[in-house]
Order: C-alpha cells, then structure tokens, then sequence
C-alpha cells in the first residue's frame, strides 16, 4: 500500500513538474518570436551590403584634410568615394611632391605603388585623367591620387619616387599617348613595334585602323588599312532602361572633404 | 595685334615637352633626320630587306616631308619623340621585316584619282 502511494506520489509530482516545464517554454517561444520582429524592424538593410565604417571615415576625412593643409600649392580637392574611398586630386605639377609625401610621411607610409590608371574623357578641356593606387602597409590604408592632363602637356614621372612607376607609365604612354618627362625607359609596352596610335583613347575605333594578314606571294605579314563605315562611328551610350533602380538612391558617388577651417582673407 | 599677343601669351604659359623655341625643335627635327640617314645601311643589311639604301633614304625624306606642315613646338617634339623610339626598335632589331616593309605599304593600292579609274573600282 505504502508503495503504491509512493508510486501515485512521484507520478503526480512528475506531472506537476511537467507542466511546470510546459509554461515557461510556450512564453519564452512567444518571447523570442517577439524579439525577433522588433529586430527586423529595426533593420531593414540587406545585410549583404558593405556599410562603410564611420570610424574609418572620419579617419580618412582627417587624414585628407591634413593632406591638403600640408600641400596646399597641390591639392585641389579631397573626396571620399564609394563611402570610405580617399581620392586627393592634385595638380599635374605636384606628382612628385605629394607621392613623396604620401611615400614619406611618418604617419602615411604610403610606400606600395599598387596601380597607375588613366582615363580619357574627351569632351574636357584636359581630357586625360591619371590615377595612382597608393597602399600603406602599415597602416592598412589604401589612398587615390588623381591629375589630369592634355594630349601634349608631359606629367613628371613618378619612377624617382616609386620604382614600380615606371611600367605602369610605359602603359600609360602606350595606352593614352600621356608624355611623361624624365622617365628613364620611355617606350611601348603592349602594342607591336610599328602600331600608330594609341587605343585607349576614346576616340580610337574599336577595329583599329589597320589589319593585317600574312601574305603568300611576299612570304611576310602585311599591314592594310580597315576601311570605316562612318556610321559604326557613331555611339550611343545610354540605354533605355533603367539599370540600377535599387539605387536609384544610393549614395552620391564622391563626398568633398571640406577643409577644417575656411581660409583667413 | 592684340589677338596675336593674346595667342602669344597663351603659348607661352603652356609646359614644353623638350623645345621651348622653333629653333630648338628644328634642331632636334634634324637630329632625328640625321641619326636615321646614318643607321639606314645597317637597317638594310640587318632586316634584308628588298630595297636599297637610297630608296630607304628617299622613303625617310617622304615621311619627313609629310609633316612638314606642322608649326606647333609640341607636335613637333611629340613627332620627334615618336621618331626616336622608333629608330630606337629599328636599331636594336626590336622590329622585324614586315615592319620595316610596312612604310612602302606594297600591299595597297593607290587610291584612285581620275574619274574613270574611280568608276572601275566603283567608289
């Protein structure tokens, strides 16, 4: 008898115990539901898109300023592009001077030339753009030094400060026609030996002006112009459509950094 | 008057490549004229090509000639320029046969002139 009481007594207990186990987990099921919807809606962003950092961005905003404060005779504008990018766009005088700097500087170090590109807008007055990738090493930053010139004006290399330069100019010259004074090997780097012109440039057809063929009766490669139809002359860039309507209002793509203080007059 | 000044200073605010009068750009013209006369025997006898130094020498004349009208000291230098890095290829036997060939342009036809050879070839 006592057993079977015994018995009755556990199984009650149990039962109170399970529904005691039942209750708090049901509320803390509806609590987590709950939590979860207020975070959603806290963040509606796709968590796939890069959010620059605002830290970082001050950093480099700063660091831009104090560019353009230490090189005020180069420096024409200081920007941030893509949210965390520094551009310093300098005078075409002012190459050396502020990659020296840049290289230099005790708290800039920027001593790894990654890259130097170049861009041909036409309709400027000033039509080529050059641009050279800076990334210091020890400070894990990365900055952008654009100048701009003309078919005619020459840019001072940038081979006594940066050695790598000196390919990256060769491609510049072959690429652009962009002259850049002092270079010790000045020559074409990517196109044959006896090729005219210089197919970056926008206004360089994309067939080229020449094609060339192996001829059987002269046992040699032969070069013939192409002839050009006037209207495959003719580009329309704009498509009519809307590419990108996710961001329709996304950021602008360069922010200017203004100078800390306005200047005294 | 004025306007001719106003071009005057215009150019002179301009960076030079190399020259910064005519004269100097005539010189180094002449330079390039030079060095290339010079190095022709020797581009005939390294590529072997067809032709004798005098037709090289007077295929060299005509490509000078061609830009006989240009009067700006920049264009000038950049033609030089050019010219240099080409006699450059040349020498060191960067090029090969069929670039050097490639100045008589043997392969083309002379575009037509008169209009019954233009109405043959039908343009």
């Amino acid at each position: 008898m006592s057993a079977l009481i015994r018995n009755l007594g556990v199984r009650i207990a149990s039962a109170g115990l399970a529904s005691k186990h039942v209750l708090p987990s049901v509320s803390a099921l509806s609590h987590r539901l709950s939590s979860t919807a207020a975070a959603d809606a806290k963040k509606p962003e796709k968590p796939t898109v890069r959010k620059p950092d605002a830290v970082a961005r001050t950093h480099l905003s700063d660091f831009g300023r104090y560019v353009a404060e230490c090189l005020p005779k180069y420096v024409q504008k200081v920007q941030l592009t893509a949210g965390d990018e520094l551009e310093v766009l300098i005078a075409p005088e002012g190459v050396v001077p502020v990659l020296q700097f840049l290289k230099d500087h005790h708290q800039a170090q920027f001593t790894n030339l990654v890259d130097i590109a170049g861009m041909d807008v036409p309709c400027r007055e000033n039509r080529f753009e050059v641009i050279y990738n800076l990334l210091s090493l020890r400070f894990n930053a990365r900055i952008r030094v654009k100048t701009y010139t003309d078919e005619l004006t020459p840019l001072d290399s940038a081979c006594e400060v940066h050695k790598a330069a000196n390919w990256y100019e060769r491609e510049i010259w072959d690429m652009y026609g962009v002259f850049f004074a002092n270079h010790p090997d000045l020559r074409r780097i990517l196109t044959d030996y006896g090729f005219e012109g210089h197919p970056q440039r926008r206004d360089f057809p994309l067939s080229g002006y020449v094609e060339l063929r192996y001829d059987d009766e002269k046992k040699r490669v032969v070069c013939e112009p192409l002839e050009l139809a006037q209207e495959f002359r003719k580009f329309d860039l704009a498509a009519p459509w809307e590419q990108f309507p996710n961001f329709r209002n996304a950021n602008p793509p360069a922010e200017v950094v203004q100078p800390a203080t306005p200047p005294k007059k | 008057m004025a306007g001719r000044e106003a071009i005057k200073r215009a150019v002179q605010q301009v960076r030079p490549i190399l020259s910064v009068d005519r004269e100097e750009a005539r010189k180094r013209a002449l330079n390039l004229y030079k060095a290339w006369y010079r190095q022709i025997p020797y581009i005939v006898m390294d590529y072997d090509i067809p032709m004798s130094v005098e037709q090289c020498r007077a295929k060299l004349r005509e490509e000078f000639v061609k830009q006989r009208h240009v009067t700006d000291i920049r264009v000038i230098d950049m033609l030089v320029i050019k010219g240099q890095m080409e006699l450059k290829e040349s020498v060191e036997i960067w090029k090969q046969k069929g670039h050097i060939m490639r100045y008589w342009k043997e392969s083309q036809d002379p575009k037509p002139t008169d209009f019954l050879s233009k109405f043959i070839q039908g343009v």
